[in-house]
């Protein structure tokens, strides 16, 4: 069985955009990934989104960029079996201190539960999951070498094994997001931009989001 | 290939090993205790499943000197690839920084709790940490096995462990997640869950290599279904869709149907909407067709990221006795588990399967088959 990559998704410090459908927004002065327009994003208003913590937003930015990308509709009402599993450097290290320091404050007596629920590394994917509608199996994994290789890996053991017929990976860090759609290849000339093969090479040896939006640009371009 | 469990062991709030918590759940004990780790009094609850000669805030962190004690004398072939299962690691390096200003904040980022356990363990052929909430060890368990069937690897070591902290307690605490008492699953009255802590592997190995090795085999992780509910970050689906889908597709992995499940290792949290949703799902997938259903959560509390190996292990261990354990503490089941769930032993039938199930933050579910 041949797995393919049908979309990505991807933001950096310079921009946005997707790699198939051609959109690509570069920030204006004073515009930046903690300033986008939740519009310009979602097909469908996300109910709460100012509430997430950083890495949620960004994973939400990053999925709906991606889903855009595959063409893959959604809506909140509309739930999918579509899987997704998510990696960053640091988990919830951030949401963890956050958390910590204010229940600190607080004399160690109190602590706030719209802060605990980010303490596991695995709430940004479910933020996407209740908004995208996301079904199959959910899960957050890292090593400390090459994490988005290994939630690829993940990924594809989940669709060869059956457990979701289309699955969305990638990681969400502070300022930086990068997701890929993957699906079993169906042939009958279904747009897809490149096997996982090639995808996986290209995440192994390209370590920074920056570059692997250019190569995966530039193997777009040379398809077209 | 077929994934083939070759060890498995624990270490739980009833002791090291596999053998005393099986007999502390026979025996209908609890173990879950007053806490006093840390000061519980402006908490909901100060009851929690506390392992035993753990020193908190020490050199080690409580999950190192769990899985340190587990693994004595253990030898895992080298080759094994690792997966880690974990909701919050080593946080309490995290509590000591910030409460002591000893260490870094950054030592508590459970990517470099991986290095440590592969050292550990001595499984060198690579791997990830796993983390999705309280299905964390399920959901690994049944990527390793998907690891196997698919061909990609014929030995993985499945890892987990999740320890008591203030950090978690508290957290639990504020979302008035916690029982006053000891937890009370699928009872009338259940009021909560206590949080507890446990250290857990399992070695799976492809039949084809374990035959090689000419090891014993514990069992067969036969198939499994990983489903999110899509729906609430802390509460389950008032509809349970989502836990059925996964138990219909850990079915169907298995390549069997419900009348083949002859026990079932519930998530059982205690807390009210949990127990609601797991039974409305047993309800829905067996059809009303009773069967033994089973916490171990009222013995030790919820384990968290561990909860799904433990109660994993637990559930080869009732199919090899044919014993279906207690569900400890439950005096009078909820009109929804009058008939599946007791609180006493019984006997189970001959050549059955069994099905363990979790569910967590995030909506997430997991179902595993068990042979």
């Amino acid at each position: 069985m041949t797995i393919s990559v049908r979309g990505i998704g991807w933001l950096t410090k310079e921009g946005y955009g997707c790699v198939r459908n051609g959109l690509l927004h570069r920030y204006e002065v004073r515009e930046g990934v903690h300033t986008l327009p939740g519009k310009d994003i979602f097909s469908h208003p996300f109910k709460n989104f100012g509430r997430l913590d950083t890495i949620s937003k960004m994973t939400a930015y990053a999925v709906s960029l991606a889903l855009r990308d595959a063409g893959v509709e959604y809506s909140p009402q509309l739930k999918q079996d579509i899987g997704i599993v998510g990696t960053n450097a640091e988990g919830s290290l951030r949401s963890d201190i956050e958390y910590f320091r204010d229940y600190i404050s607080a004399g160690r007596t109190l602590s706030r539960g719209n802060l605990f629920i980010y303490t596991l590394p695995s709430s940004p994917l479910g933020e996407a999951a209740i908004h995208f509608g996301l079904q199959g199996p959910l899960l957050y994994a890292v090593d400390e070498s090459n994490a988005l290789a290994g939630v690829l890996d993940m990924a594809s053991e989940m669709i060869l094994a059956n457990e979701a017929p289309l699955m969305l990976a990638g990681k969400a860090e502070a300022e930086e997001a990068l997701f890929f759609v993957i699906e079993q290849d169906r042939g009958m000339n279904r747009a897809v931009l490149c096997d996982l093969a090639e995808a996986r090479s290209a995440v192994a040896t390209i370590p920074d989001t920056a570059g692997l939006v250019r190569k995966f640009l530039q193997l777009h371009d040379g398809k077209a | 290939m077929k994934p083939v469990v070759v060890m498995a062991e624990m270490v739980t709030p009833y002791g090291t090993g596999t053998d005393a918590c099986w007999n502390g759940l026979l025996a209908g004990k609890s173990v879950i205790s007053r806490v006093e780790r840390f000061k519980t009094a402006a908490f909901q609850s100060d009851y929690a499943g506390i392992i035993g000669g753990l020193r908190y805030h020490g050199q080690t962190s409580l999950v190192m000197q769990m899985l340190q004690s587990l693994f004595e004398g253990v030898v895992v072939p080298e080759d094994a690839k690792l997966l880690l299962a974990t909701t919050k690691g080593e946080i309490d390096l995290l509590e000591q920084s910030m409460l002591r200003n000893r260490g870094d904040v950054s030592d508590a980022v459970i990517s470099r709790l991986f290095n440590k356990v592969a050292d550990l363990t001595g499984a060198r052929g690579g791997g990830l940490v796993v983390s999705a909430a309280c299905t964390s060890s399920a959901a690994a368990a049944a990527q390793a096995a998907a690891m196997i069937r698919n061909g990609h690897a014929d030995c993985v070591l499945v890892v987990a462990c999740d320890a008591v902290t203030e950090f978690i307690f508290s957290g639990f605490s504020t979302l008035s997640a916690l029982d006053k008492r000891p937890a009370r699953p699928f009872d009338r009255n259940r009021a909560g869950l206590n949080v507890g802590e446990a250290a857990a592997y399992v070695l799976l190995m492809s039949e084809e290599r374990a035959v090689r090795e000419n090891r014993a085999v514990l069992g067969t992780l036969a198939g499994w279904g990983l489903s999110d509910d899509a729906n609430h970050m802390t509460g389950p689906s008032r509809e349970s869709e989502g836990l059925i889908l996964a138990i219909q597709k850990s079915l169907v992995s298995a390549n069997i149907g419900p009348d083949d499940i002859g026990l079932i290792g519930a998530h059982g949290t205690g807390t009210v909407y949990n127990d609601q949703m797991e039974m409305r799902a047993f309800h829905a997938v067996f059809q009303n067709k009773e069967r033994p259903v089973y916490s171990i959560k009222g013995g030790i509390g919820h384990t968290m990221g561990a909860a799904g190996l433990v109660e994993m292990i637990i559930a080869l261990r009732a199919l090899r006795e044919q014993i279906v354990p207690p569900s400890v503490n439950l005096g009078e089941p909820d009109d929804d588990a009058r008939g599946w769930a007791s609180g006493q032993p019984h006997a189970v039938r001959e050549r059955t399967l069994g099905l363990v199930t979790n569910a967590g933050f995030s909506g997430v579910n997991t179902a595993l088959v068990v042979a």
